[in-house]
């Protein structure tokens, strides 16, 4: 898998405020990259630099080995974006819009494979004026894919669609990332990121102080099991007699697992030998947001 | 560039108001002739035939709303980034929008024109071919288009200079066409100013008579520049009008 996004050491100042400090990653290829931090820590300038829109004050980017730059656009050739909000003419349809951005290589058939995908087919030959947030938005996000870019980078793509067209942009991106076109995406809906995302980068005042695959992500700090019983208090009884560490979340026992032991089986086994009626058992993963405050947090701390 | 240029006019003349725009100009170019043909002593036909029919004056109106709004607008709809994130760069975009100008200033000419040869031969009996002083009627009349041009060209890059400065399209619009008048209110000015501060007649203003110049020799007199001398200085400021322009392109911020 080769690497088609790379973001090297990326310094970047506005007047004496330094927004951007040494920020390091990269994109694989059919890989969807989420970009993850609190307002102001940095988001949309990274993706205006990767998109060669702003000057950088150190490091660089290249995208499938081509250096882009404020003057080096070449590399931008098979890239598609939607940066902060979707740019709209008013007086042109959404028709003419993609008609006026998609390349002349299959256009008419590029261009009514993302109307139909986005479910744009009922308005797409509306003037633009006329359209309503979220459609202006699904013409931002048309635009971006229209042209089956090797590289998507989406700011913030779910602002204003209903869940009916956060799940088509979704399906989308699954299909286009299967077909070897990678994304990096920011979003602050983390729920839907973690849908959609292989790996993640947390960005805090302008530091990338996480990146690692959703996954990974998912299993930080361990898993852990809230497990029902018919009796509370002799289920509480049970653990405490075979020496298993659990909490209590309602009426619910948690355990956290803990593999070199087997603390679940444990659990499970005392249960059973108690005679204690267990009704469900329950995994429990640490979800994006979980994650994506502890480490602002814990960023904050060491500030 | 192609691409960038055909996008242009894709959007120019996708705008309905362009369209409305040029069927003013026609109308009022064929309303002269029937107010001629029932009045002929209000104007003289060689009068209305140098002037388009006035059509003239509306085509650098419309060039001077076209050029004010062609850097505004997008920066008002946010779609300067759309432009500038492809494999472009910002001299290519703003090469093209300064190409599109000129090219959208040479088809209205050419629509005035072709109107104005229809109306001059159907609603009188004008004859191109007739030789008035030194010149046929048809020299005479390209040299005024020619002369028009060049003024054209000048004012245009002081408002492409004026609309990469603003943020929103109507301002960018307003400013440029109250800055035509202006620009003829203070040229006017500083033609009287020649005569006593004779370095006065290299500012820009001076360069805008370059027209009534290039149609009558005399002028000479008031700017107190030989005509070839006109035609250079009108071009050089046009082109460091468009120099300035593109650096102020190039600092917005997107």
């Amino acid at each position: 898998m080769s690497t088609v996004l790379t973001v090297d050491h990326l310094d970047k100042s506005f007047g004496s405020k330094q927004v951007l400090h040494g920020v390091d990653f990269f994109v694989e290829e059919g890989h969807v990259a989420g970009l993850v931090g609190p307002n102001g820590a940095g988001k949309s300038t990274i993706m205006k630099a990767i998109l060669g829109l702003i000057p950088v004050n150190g490091g660089g980017v290249e995208i499938t080995g081509q250096k882009v730059s404020i003057t080096s656009h070449q590399a931008l050739r098979k890239v598609g974006a939607l940066i902060e909000y979707p740019g709209i003419y008013p007086f042109l349809t959404g028709q003419q819009h993609l008609e006026l951005f998609a390349d002349k290589h299959n256009k008419a058939a590029n261009i009514k494979e993302i109307v139909d995908a986005l479910g744009m087919g009922t308005y797409i030959n509306r003037k633009a004026k006329l359209y309503s947030l979220g459609m202006k938005q699904k013409l931002g996000i048309a635009q971006a894919l229209v042209n089956q870019p090797k590289l998507v980078i989406l700011d913030e793509p779910m602002n204003g669609l209903d869940p009916q067209a956060v799940k088509d942009l979704r399906d989308i991106i699954r299909k286009m990332a299967a077909n070897g076109t990678s994304f990096l995406i920011s979003s602050h809906i983390l729920s839907e990121l973690e849908k959609v995302a292989d790996d993640v980068l947390i960005l805090n005042h302008g530091h990338i102080v996480r990146e690692t695959g959703m996954a990974e992500l998912a299993h930080d700090g361990g898993v852990t099991y809230e497990i029902t019983t018919g009796n509370l208090d002799q289920a509480k009884a049970a653990l405490a007699t075979a020496n298993v560490a659990f909490t209590q979340n309602g009426m619910n026992l948690v355990i956290k697992d803990n593999e070199e032991v087997g603390t679940l089986n444990q659990a499970l086994y005392a249960l059973v030998q108690h005679g204690v009626a267990i009704t469900a058992v329950d995994q429990k993963t640490r979800d994006l947001e979980a994650s994506f405050l502890d480490m602002v947090q814990k960023d904050k701390k060491e500030a | 560039m192609g691409t960038l240029i055909k996008q242009e006019f894709y959007k120019l003349f996708h705008k309905t108001g362009t369209w409305i725009a040029i069927g003013i100009m026609v109308g009022l170019q064929i309303a002269f002739a029937i107010i001629r043909m029932a009045n002929p002593d209000l104007f003289t036909l060689g009068d209305l035939v140098t002037s388009d029919f006035m059509g003239g004056g509306l085509v650098i109106f419309l060039a001077v709303a076209a050029t004010a709004s062609i850097v505004a607008q997008e920066f008002q709809f946010g779609t300067m980034k759309q432009l500038l994130y492809r494999k472009y760069y910002r001299s290519q975009v703003f090469v093209s929008k300064v190409i599109t100008m000129v090219l959208y200033l040479v088809f209205l000419q050419v629509i005035a024109t072709a109107v104005t040869v229809v109306l001059s031969v159907t609603t009188g009996k004008y004859d191109w071919l007739k030789v008035v002083g030194k010149h046929a009627n048809w020299e005479t009349y390209s040299i005024s288009v020619i002369g028009f041009f060049l003024v054209s060209l000048l004012l245009l890059s002081v408002v492409l200079l004026l609309s990469t400065l603003l943020k929103s399209n109507a301002a960018a619009v307003a400013t440029g066409i109250v800055g035509y008048f202006l620009m003829y209110i203070a040229s006017g000015i500083l033609i009287a100013l020649i005569a006593k501060w004779e370095f006065v007649k290299w500012s820009p203003f001076t360069f805008l008579m370059v027209g009534s110049q290039l149609s009558s020799e005399s002028v000479s007199k008031v700017t107190q520049l030989s005509t070839p001398v006109m035609v250079i200085g009108s071009l050089a400021y046009t082109a460091l009008f468009t120099v300035i322009a593109y650096l102020s392109f190039r600092k917005r911020s997107v």
